[in-house]
C-alpha cells in the first residue's frame, strides 16, 4: 500500500512499465550468465555466438521500427533480405568486389522497399497489402535466382572473401552506427517526430499538414537500408546462400519488436531501442533454453507463451490509462 | 417539504499520480431537481461525476444512490441500475450503426437463436430517437457518417432509452446548436417534473443559472460553495469559481467593426453536396469574421474547405489569391485550423502535450526546419502552456489525461503558437472556463489588431456577436444574412435567419 502510493506519487509506475523490456533483457542476461557459469561454459565464446545470432535481426528490426511507428506492418522483410543477399552474392561472384556486393545488397533492399511504398501510395492502398503481394513475388524471385545462377540449390560466395568482415567488431560497428543514425532520425528530426504523430492519429496528422505518403516512403527506405545491411551481415556470417538464407528473419523481426516493448499500434509511445532490446532478449532466451536442453519444439512453445504474455501486459498497461472520453 | 436525497457523494478523494483531482468532496443531489456543477477547467467536475457513473473508481470515500451504498462496476452497470451519463467528448463507437450504439452491450436482447434480429433492433432504436426528438437520425446509419451533434444525440438516446433515475450531462451543450440544446433542456425538464435527478455541468453561467435549481462550485478538487436558487448571482458565482474577481473586458468592448481592404482568404462559388451551395465569401486582413447557424448549415464544412482539407466539388478556396492545394500548403501560407472534433481531428490523445503542440510548430523552432533541439522545443512548448495556462503536471503529460477544457487549450495553442496569420477556428472555446475564455478572446482581439485574420465558426451566438466585425448566418449551405458589428445586434436577430 505504502509502496503503491509512493509509486503513484511520482508516476513511477508508467516509467517502470516503459522500461520493463530493458529489465527483461537484463534479467535474461543474468540468468544466462548464471547458467553458463554453473555449466562451466566458455562465456566469451557464447557471447560471440549470441551476437552472431542477434545482429542481423537487431539491425533489420531497428529499421522496421519506422514502419511499425506508422501503425503499419511489413511482412516481406525476410524475403527481401534473402533476395538482396542472393543478388549481392551474384554480384560478388561476377566482379570479385566486396564493396560492390555491399552496395548491391543495400540497393536491392531499398529498391524493394520503394516499390512497396510507392505502389501503395499510387494505388492508395494500405502498405501492408502491397507487402503481402511482395512476399509472394520475392519468394518466386528467390527460386528463380538460385535456379539460374547457382549450382541448383545455392549461390556460394567464397568464404575467404568475407572472412575478414565476419568479426565481432565489424558487426558491433555496423549495429552501433546504424542504431545511432536511426536514433537521430527518430528522436531528433522532424521525420521521426511526424512519423510518431502520424501513427498516433492519422486524421489529426492530416489536418496538421503532415504528408502521410512521403513519410511512409521514408520509413520504408529506412527499413530497406536496414535490410540491406542485414543481408550483407548474413553473407559474411554464412556465405553459402540458399533459399533458406534469412528465412526466419521475417518472423524474428516481428517478435523482437514486440518483445522490446514497441506498441503494436505505433504512435508516440514508439521506441527506437525496442528492436535491439527485443532481438537480444530473444537470443538470450533461446540460448538459455538450449542450455536446459529444451528441444526446439518446446522452445518454440515457450517463446509463443512469453510472446502472448508480453503483448497482453503491454496492452493492459495501455488500457489502464483510463482514457476518458471527455 | 422534505427533500429526498438521491445522489450522495461523501468524502471522495481521487489522485492521478501527483495530481489531486478530488479532495474530500461531498455532493448531495435531491429528487426532482437539476443541480449544476461549475468550476474552472481541471477542477474535477468530470472526475467526480464519472466516478459516480461507474467510469472509474475513487481512492477514498463513499457513494450512495437512493440511500443505498452505490458501487457501480462499470458505466454499463451504472446505467443498468439507473445512473446515466452523457460524456464531454465522443461517447459513441464510430464503426457501428446508430442502433448498435444505442443498444451497446445489449445485443442479447435481440437475439433469436444465433441470429440478431436487426430489423427489430433498428425499429426500437428509431422509436427511442423519436422519443427524444431526434427523428432526423436514421438508426441504420453508420455512426461515423454522422456529424458531431448527431453522434451526441445518439449517445443521449442510448442513455435515455434506459430511462435513468439520475442523468449526468457533462459539458455537452456548448458543442450543440440550438436544436440540440433544446433536446437536452427538454429531457432535463421532463426528468425534473417526473421527480428524477439531473446533474448538469456547463461553463456557460447564464445557461447554468437558468436551468439549475442549485449550483455547486468546485475549485482545485474541493467544494467551495453551494448556491441555492435565490442566492444565484453571476459575480458571486464567478468569484467563488476562480477565487478572485474577474476584471477587464470579456469580449471586446469596441463597436468599431472596421478591417483592412486586402482579401486574405476567400471561397469562390464553392459547391459541396448540401453543405455548400454556390457559396462565396471573403476574409479580410485584420478581420474577425463570425459564422453562425444550425449544426447542419455547412459552416463546419466551410472551415475545412478553406483549410484545404476538403475539396469542393466545384468552385475554389483561395488564400492570398492562390488556390489552397492541401493542408500543408495552407500552413505554409500561415493558415491555422482548430477543428471542432477535438479528440479526433485536433489532437492526438495518445501523445504528450509537447508532441501535440510542437507538431504544427516544427517549422518555427526546428533548426533548418529539420533538426529538433530539445531545449528549443521545450521553450517553444512552455511558452504556449504558460500563455494559455494549461493545467498539467508537465508538458510530457499525455493529452488523454487532461481535463476537457485543457485539451481544448492545447488544440488552440498548437495553432496560435506558430504565428498563424489566418486562423480558422471551429468552436474554439468549447468547454473552456470563463477565465481562459476571456484570455482567448483578448488574444483573438490582439491578433486582429496586429492585422491577423480570424474566421470564427461557432455554435455560441453570444461569442459571435461579442467578437465579430462581420457576422454571417448560414442555412442549408447558403449565406442567409450578413450583419455588421453594432451594439444593438441580438441573438434573436440571428435566430430569425437561422431557422
Ligand atoms: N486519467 C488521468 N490521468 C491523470 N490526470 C487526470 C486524469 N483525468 C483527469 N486528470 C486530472 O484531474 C484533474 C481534474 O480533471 P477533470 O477532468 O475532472 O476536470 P473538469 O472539472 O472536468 O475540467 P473541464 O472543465 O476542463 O472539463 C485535472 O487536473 C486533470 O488533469
Ligand atoms: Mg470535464
Amino acid at each position: 500500500m505504502e509502496l503503491k502510493s509512493v509509486m503513484n506519487r511520482y508516476g513511477l509506475k508508467q516509467k517502470i512499465f516503459s522500461i520493463a523490456p530493458l529489465f527483461g533483457l537484463i534479467a535474461l542476461v543474468v540468468c544466462f550468465l548464471a547458467a553458463a557459469t554453473a555449466k562451466d561454459l566458455n562465456i566469451a565464446y557464447s557471447m560471440k555466438n549470441i551476437l552472431n545470432q542477434s545482429v542481423v535481426v537487431a539491425v533489420i528490426a531497428t529499421g522496421a521500427i519506422f514502419i511499425y511507428t506508422l501503425g503499419s506492418f511489413d511482412i516481406s522483410l525476410g524475403a527481401s533480405a534473402c533476395v538482396s543477399a542472393l543478388v549481392g552474392g551474384m554480384v560478388y561472384n561476377a566482379t570479385g568486389s566486396v564493396t560492390l556486393m555491399f552496395l548491391t545488397c543495400v540497393g536491392v533492399a531499398v529498391a524493394i522497399a520503394l516499390i512497396n511504398s510507392v505502389l501503395a501510395s499510387v494505388f492508395n492502398l494500405p502498405v501492408f497489402v502491397t507487402t503481402v503481394a511482395m512476399l509472394s513475388v520475392l519468394n518466386a524471385v528467390v527460386l528463380m535466382l538460385i535456379n539460374i545462377n547457382g549450382t541448383g540449390s545455392q549461390i556460394a560466395v567464397p568464404t575467404d572473401a568475407v572472412a575478414g568482415l565476419n568479426t565481432t567488431w565489424f558487426k558491433l560497428l555496423v549495429l552501433v552506427l546504424f542504431f545511432a543514425v536511426c536514433l537521430f532520425v527518430f528522436d531528433f528530426t522532424k521525420i521521426g517526430r511526424l512519423q510518431k504523430f502520424l501513427g498516433g492519429n492519422p486524421v489529426c496528422a492530416k489536418l496538421s499538414g503532415i504528408n502521410n505518403k512521403r513519410l511512409a516512403i521514408i520509413a520504408f527506405v529506412m527499413s530497406g537500408i536496414a535490410v540491406g545491411l542485414g543481408s550483407f551481415l548474413s553473407i559474411t556470417y554464412a556465405p553459402t546462400l540458399t533459399k533458406n538464407t534469412a528465412s526466419s528473419v521475417g518472423m524474428d523481426v516481428i517478435i523482437s519488436i514486440v518483445f522490446g516493448g514497441m506498441p503494436v499500434s505505433g504512435g508516440a509511445r514508439s521506441r527506437i531501442y525496442a528492436a535491439v532490446v527485443g532481438a537480444f532478449s530473444m537470443t538470450f532466451l533461446n540460448q538459455i533454453m538450449v542450455m536446459f536442453n529444451l528441444n526446439s519444439g518446446i522452445g518454440q512453445m515457450v517463446k509463443a507463451v512469453i510472446f502472448l504474455i508480453v503483448v497482453s501486459l503491454a496492452m493492459s498497461n495501455q488500457r489502464n490509462k483510463e482514457i476518458l472520453p471527455r | 417539504m422534505e427533500r429526498k436525497a438521491v445522489v450522495e457523494i461523501r468524502d471522495m478523494t481521487k489522485n492521478f499520480g501527483i495530481t489531486r483531482a478530488l479532495d474530500r468532496v461531498d455532493i448531495t443531489v435531491y429528487a426532482g431537481e437539476i443541480c449544476g456543477l461549475i468550476g474552472e477547467n481541471g477542477s474535477g467536475k468530470s472526475t467526480a461525476t464519472s466516478i459516480y457513473a461507474g467510469m472509474q473508481s475513487c481512492d477514498n470515500g463513499q457513494m450512495f444512490f437512493k440511500g443505498e451504498r452505490w458501487q457501480p462496476s462499470s458505466m454499463m452497470d451504472a446505467l443498468e441500475h439507473g445512473v446515466g451519463m452523457i460524456v464531454q467528448e465522443n461517447g459513441t463507437v464510430p464503426g457501428i450503426t446508430v442502433a448498435e450504439n444505442i443498444f451497446l452491450g445489449e445485443s442479447a436482447r435481440f437475439r433469436k437463436g444465433p441470429l440478431i434480429r436487426r430489423t427489430e433492433m433498428i425499429r426500437k432504436a428509431n422509436e427511442i430517437l423519436k422519443s427524444i426528438g431526434a427523428d432526423h437520425i436514421e438508426a441504420s446509419a453508420v455512426t461515423a457518417s454522422l456529424d458531431f451533434q448527431d453522434r451526441k444525440l445518439v449517445e443521449i438516446a442510448r442513455v435515455m432509452g434506459k430511462k435513468p433515475e439520475v442523468l449526468v450531462v457533462d459539458e455537452t451543450t456548448t458543442a450543440l446548436s440550438q436544436k440540440g440544446r433544446d433536446i437536452i433542456y427538454d429531457i432535463m425538464d421532463k426528468m425534473k417534473t417526473d421527480g428524477k435527478t439531473v446533474i448538469f455541468i456547463s461553463h456557460d453561467l447564464d445557461e447554468i443559472m437558468e436551468v439549475c435549481d442549485r449550483l455547486t462550485v468546485l475549485r482545485d478538487g474541493k467544494i467551495i460553495r453551494t448556491f441555492e436558487k435565490d442566492e444565484f448571482d453571476e459575480e458571486a458565482v464567478k468569484t467563488s469559481m476562480i477565487g478572485r474577481e474577474l476584471k477587464g473586458d470579456y469580449y471586446r468592448s469596441d463597436y468599431d467593426g472596421s478591417y483592412g481592404q486586402e482579401v486574405v482568404a476567400e471561397l469562390r462559388q464553392a459547391n459541396l453536396g448540401d453543405q455548400l451551395k454556390n457559396l462565396s465569401l471573403q476574409l479580410h486582413k485584420g478581420e474577425i469574421l463570425g459564422i453562425g447557424g444550425l449544426s447542419h448549415c455547412g459552416m463546419h464544412t466551410l472551415g475545412k474547405v478553406l483549410f484545404g482539407a476538403v475539396k469542393p466539388e466545384s468552385g475554389e478556396a483561395l488564400v492570398h489569391g492562390k488556390p489552397v492545394r492541401d493542408e500543408a500548403y495552407a500552413m505554409k501560407e500561415k493558415v491555422g485550423y482548430v477543428a471542432k472534433d477535438r479528440d479526433v481531428e485536433s489532437l492526438c490523445l495518445d501523445a504528450s502535450i509537447r508532441d501535440n503542440i510542437s507538431v504544427a510548430g516544427l517549422d518555427q523552432f526546428a533548426v533548418s526546419r529539420f533538426l529538433i533541439l530539445p531545449s528549443k522545443e521545450k521553450a517553444y512548448v512552455k511558452q504556449q502552456v504558460d500563455d494559455l495556462s494549461i493545467k498539467c503536471r508537465s508538458a510530457e503529460q499525455y493529452v488523454s489525461a487532461l481535463s476537457g477544457g485543457n485539451k481544448q487549450k492545447v488544440a488552440f495553442g498548437k495553432w496560435t503558437g506558430r504565428g498563424s496569420e489566418i486562423l480558422i477556428l471551429d468552436c474554439p472555446t468549447r468547454g473552456v472556463d470563463i477565465g481562459v475564455k476571456q484570455a482567448m478572446y483578448q488574444l483573438m482581439y490582439r491578433m486582429k489588431k496586429e492585422g491577423k485574420s480570424i474566421l470564427l465558426i461557432s455554435e455560441e451566438m453570444a461569442e459571435l456577436i461579442g467578437m465579430s466585425d462581420r457576422l454571417i448566418v448560414m442555412k442549408d449551405g447558403e449565406i442567409k444574412k450578413e450583419f455588421r458589428r453594432e451594439e444593438k445586434l441580438s441573438e434573436s436577430d440571428m435566430i430569425r435567419y437561422m431557422i
